[in-house]
Parts: C-alpha cells; structure tokens; sequence
C-alpha cells in the first residue's frame, strides 16, 4: 500500500515535470515576449529589461533556471504585476477557488448521487423522464448563460422581495457562495446524475441482484447493501478529474461574479505572455490535478476489494 | 399423499416488442419432501423462467403469471405481497443459480453475503451470523473456511464460489432448494463435487431439491423424478427409472438418441433431433413437438394431446405416475415405435 502510494507520487511528479517542460517550450516558442508592448518603448529599454527578467539567455539556459527554481518552491516574479511573486498570487487566490469548488463539489456529488438513483430506481417514471431532460439541458447549456440567467433570477427575487435574498457579485459571506457553486457545478451534477442513473440501471440487472431478492431480503436493504455500493464505484472514478475542473476551472463563473479566483490571473496571464504566471499557474494546477487523480485512485482501491493497491 | 409443493397450471407471459411470449403454457408438478424433482429441457423451453416465476423473481413487467397456483404446504405463494413473498424465499424456499461468477455480489465478502439471510430472516446478531456462516462455509466443505468467511467472491474459484453459493441458499435450513443449472458453467470434475455436495446436504437436511437442467446424465444421477419439459410445456413425466427405462415420449427418445454414451460396447450412431423448437411468440395449438416429431400424424397438428398414462407391461405403474403429453398414449393408439433396446438405460453421459 504504502509502497504503491510512493509509486504513484512519484510517476506523479514526473508527469508535473513534463507538463512544466512543455509549457516552458510553448509558452516560448509563442511569437512575442512579456516586455513587447507597453514596456519595452525604446531598444535600450528593452535591452535592459531584457537583461534584468535574464531573457538575453538563450532558451535551454532559461529552461535549467526554471526547472531549479522550481524545485526549490520558487515560481518567480511576474512580469506584469509589480512586484508580486507567482507564489503570493497563488496563495492568496487559491483559496478561495478552492474554497468555492470544494461547496461546488459537495453540492453535485451529493446531488447527483441522489438524483442519478432515484431516476435509475423510478426509471421510466416521471421523475426519470424529467430529470433526463434536466440532464441534457445542464450538459448543453454553457455556465455563463447560467450565470448570467442566475444573477438576473436573484435580482428579480431580491426586487421582489425589498431585500437581499442572495447577493449576485462578490466575495466574502457564505451567501456570496451560492449562487456561483451552483452555476458552477451544474453540467458535472447534470454529468453525475446520468452516470449514476446508468451505472444504477447496469447493476439492478446483475445476476447478484437477482440472488439477493431470491434470498427475501426486503428492497431498501438490497438497494443500499448491494445496488448503491456497486453503482457508485464509477462515479468515484470520475470524481477525481471533476474535483480538479471544478476547482480549477472556473473562470468564467469568477469572471462573471466577481470573485478574486485564480482563473482571471491564469487568463490574464496568457494574454499578456506573463511567463511566470502561466508557469507558474500551470504547473500548480497540473499537480492539483494530479494529485487528485491519486488520491481518487487510493480511495477506489479502499472502497473496490477488487483492486489490490499493494500488487500494482 | 402430501407433498412439499405442488405447481398447478402455471402460464407465464412475457411483453416483448415482438408481442407476447408464452413461456410457460400450463405446467403442473409437484415434488415430494426430502426428494429431488429434476426439470429437463433444453434452452428456451421455460424451465428457468417456471421456477423463477414460483420464486417471484421474473421481473413484473415484462413478465405476467397469468394463471396457475403454487402451494407450498397447501398455502398458496403465487403472487403474494412483496413482504409475504419475502418470509418464504431464502426462509422457506433457497435458490442458487447458473452462473457462480455473476451470482455473488464482488463487493461483499461471502461471509456478510450468508449472513445477511441469516441476521434478517432469523434475527441473528452481527457476530452470531458470522459465526455461523463459518459453520456453514463448513457444511459445504470450503476449507479454512474461517479464514475464507471474510474474503470476497474474487478470491473464490467458480466451484468453490457455488458452494458459497449453496451455503447461501440452505443458510436458513430451507425446506425446498431450488437449482438452476447450478453445475453448466463448471468444469466436469467440478461438477460431479457439487452433484455430490447438493445430494448429500438434501440427505441430511431432509430437504427437497428441484433441480433444473439440460444434462440427462445429471438427472440420472440425482432425480427421483423427473419432469421433461419442451415448449413450455411438460411433455412427460415420471420417476427416473420410468423416464429412463420407459422412456414414452417422442421428444424423451430424441433426446436419448441425441445423447452419448460411456459405453463403448454400445455402438448406437447419435441421432439429432431435426428443427428447432416453434416459436412462442405463436405457439402451435396442436403437440409442440408435431414439426420436429417423426411419429407425427394429422392429430397432432390441430389438437393439443392431453397428458395420458403411460401403461407398459414391464412395470405396473399408478394412475399419474407417469404421463405422456402425446396421442401415442392414449389406450386406443397403435404402439409406438421403440428405441433400440440398448437405449433403454438409465446411465448416459459424462455425470453419471
């Protein structure tokens, strides 16, 4: 187990160094440079700013420097922001990226599993029709036009209502929250709840499903004891990438709700060539992702008797 | 004389979106206590879904019971309330299934398996159940078994997992143990363990087995007696020595001359039957077998054959005893034409 976790981290590890690597080549090979533009008004600016970033080096030099840096928990100082180290952006905007997507997360896994098993329990019925069509319409339907939709719901209500209900924008209470959790989680509940309905649906037809009734257990025993804990396996597979998009994925719903999240300094960062920041950001979400991946991957391996972590 | 229990009349339909079949068109049997009653036919003839249905495990819809009765100890358990159908099934009556890899739930250790029958019909504590789905893992000659009660069907062999699967159909000392094909998926040796395994627990139990297959040598090892099923229907029926020694029935005689045989001084040629089973989405109104049948005569186009008492000058029989669903039988019919002599013998095939 122990060992299997050490492996895993390691191939970990190796995998957020090539995805740094092949930023770090990209990002240089775009046409342009942070400095072109606004900054750099004159040949001898230029130089010198050339030489204080150390961008005179030829690119493989560029790459060790980095690449030591980097191990040493160093992203470096961005290009465009006065005086703010990569580090101090991440540490202050994480936070509340994650703090949303882990509400977002907790909302749509608990949601969907609910819903995903009433629709496959009720198949057929009302509920699974409409929560069908519910499904197409959150996996069709892009996040700002919820957002948006949302914001101009709320408003309506708050109006209607002489107070404030939920606030549309901003950062700070509980109540900022949720509106934006939920915009944000819509197409992964919408995701989820299919999956479950069909992984439910897969499982109910299962020869031991049939040898549990022919022993007269009573229904709601069956569904918890043997469909529920079989059907969820696959969606805690797909957990893992989620908890990552989620997380690190919503841009367009911070952009749209004015919350301080990493998204608009990721975006922003591209567009100006801020190679720090894209580095920097890039490589920090990649090993989220990462990470999480692992992590699901241990937990499957705990909840599935099937899979044995101590032999991969 | 009582007995255990006593199909009568059960049809069985199933919605399709090719119309409706009718799997089961009117089969009666019953089975005596401590006895073992095998259902032989081959796929398709509605031998699964008559003891499915009588253990109310045919998915309603599709599937209909649309008429017939099954009492058990003279009460009835056909079409009973989900909560009355559940004090019988795995209390009463236990069932174990064709396919040991897919029967076991693969996230639950076999132990919890036995003994979540155990704790729910007989109230049993967490540890008592446990401890005594080791003694049944026991009963059923899993070795080590209480190292092996915490370990899941993955680590199980397809044998070793159907007698898991027995333990857990006799884990509440049922009356009546239902198998469906409960040795095709395993490999012969395997087989011939479980035949044992199941014949020697019915002995000490005093539990009746009804025993479904397609395996003539199975039914000659096991049966008391046997019903011969084709076309959702019992063509006939009888003890096994009747069946085997008397075989009656046209399709009874094809199937003994479609069958191999150990003997290698017997030099019959395998014979197989012609044809295919009818349709039953349109099931015929005369004899089921009349297309593939090679006595068939006009009758039996038109008109369903009754069943009739099979009377040989061999072996007195009792009324009922032993019945054929064919014109042959009737008293005033010409003789039938016979097998050949030497295929009037009890062990055939690889089980025997």
């Amino acid at each position: 187990m122990l060992r299997y976790v050490i492996k895993r981290l390691f191939s970990g590890l190796l995998t957020v160094y090539f995805i740094a690597t092949v930023t770090f080549l990209a990002m240089h090979f775009v046409p342009g440079d942070p400095i072109t533009g606004g900054k750099a008004r004159s040949p001898e600016i230029r130089k010198n700013l050339e030489q204080k970033y150390g961008l005179d080096k030829p690119v493989s030099v560029q790459y060790v420097i980095y690449i030591k840096n980097m191990l040493k928990g160093d992203f470096g100082i961005s290009y465009t922001q006065q005086n703010r180290s990569v580090n101090d952006i991440i540490r202050a905007h994480f936070p509340v990226s994650a703090t949303l997507g882990i509400f977002a997360i907790l909302i749509c896994t608990s949601v969907g599993i609910v819903m995903g098993s009433l629709a496959g329990v009720y198949r057929g019925r009302a509920i699974d029709k409409w929560g069908t069509f519910a499904v197409l319409i959150g996996i069709s339907v892009p996040s700002f036009v919820f957002a948006v939709f949302g914001q101009y719901l709320i408003t309506e209500i708050n109006k209607f209502t002489g107070s404030t209900f939920l606030p549309v924008g901003g950062w700070g209470t509980f109540k900022h929250m949720v509106l934006p959790a939920i915009v944000l989680e819509l197409s992964t509940l919408a995701f989820l709840t299919r999956l479950m309905r069909s992984s439910l649906l897969e499982v109910v037809n299962q020869d031991y499903i049939r040898t549990a009734k022919a022993k007269g257990l009573p229904q709601l025993r069956i569904f918890f004891s043997h469909e529920l804990r079989n059907a969820i396996l696959p969606v805690i597979t797909f957990l893992g990438p989620a908890i990552a998009a989620i997380t690190t994925g919503g841009f367009v719903v911070e952009y749209v709700f004015a919350i301080p999240g990493l998204g608009q300094y990721f975006v922003q960062a591209v567009q100006q060539l801020d190679y720090t920041v894209i580095m920097g950001l890039t490589v920090f979400y990649g090993a989220f992702l990462v990470f999480m991946v692992i992590l699901v991957d241990i937990i499957y391996g705990l909840i599935d008797p099937r899979i044995s972590l101590s032999k991969a | 004389m009582s007995r255990l229990l006593e199909v009568k009349n059960l049809t069985v339909e199933f919605d399709t979106y090719g119309g409706i079949v009718k799997a089961v068109r009117g089969v009666s049997f019953g089975v005596d206590k401590s006895k073992t009653l095998a259902i032989v036919g081959e796929s398709g003839c509605g031998k699964s879904v008559t003891v499915q249905s009588i253990m109310g495990l045919i998915p309603m819809p599709p599937g209909r019971i649309t008429g017939g009765s099954a009492l058990m100890d003279g009460k009835e358990i056909l079409g009973l309330p989900l909560s009355e159908a559940n004090k019988v099934r795995g209390k009463r009556i236990g069932m174990i299934f064709q396919d040991p890899m897919t029967s076991l739930n693969p996230t639950m250790t076999v132990g919890n398996q036995i003994a979540e029958t155990l704790r729910y019909h007989d109230g049993l504590s967490f540890k008592e159940g446990r401890k005594r789905a080791i003694s049944i893992l026991d009963q059923v000659q899993i070795p080590e078994a209480k190292a092996r009660v915490d370990q899941y069907p993955f680590q199980f062999s397809g044998g070793m997992r159907q007698r898991v699967m027995i333990a857990m159909a006799i884990a509440c000392n049922p009356e009546l143990l239902i198998a469906d094909e409960p040795t095709t998926a395993l490999d012969v040796t395997v087989q011939s363990q479980i035949l044992t395994l199941l014949n020697e627990l019915r002995k000490e139990r005093n539990m009746s087995i009804i025993l479904i297959t397609h395996d003539l040598g199975v039914v000659a090892r096991m049966a008391d007696e046997v019903a011969v099923m084709y076309a959702g229907q019992i063509v006939e029926s009888g003890t096994v020595d009747q069946i085997f020694y008397q075989s009656a029935h046209p399709y009874t005689m094809g199937l003994k001359e479609a069958m191999p045989d150990r003997d290698e001084s017997k030099t019959h040629k395998l014979k197989p039957i012609d044809g295919s089973p009818p349709d039953l989405f349109h099931p015929p109104v005369g004899c089921g077998y009349y297309a593939r049948c090679p006595n068939a005569r006009k009758v039996c186009e038109k008109t369903l054959p009754p069943l009739f008492d099979v009377e040989t000058s061999e072996m007195p029989t009792s009324p009922g005893s032993h019945q054929s669903r064919c014109f042959f039988h009737h008293k005033d019919a010409a003789k039938l034409t016979t097998l050949p002599r030497d295929l009037y013998t009890r062990h055939t095939g690889v089980n025997a």
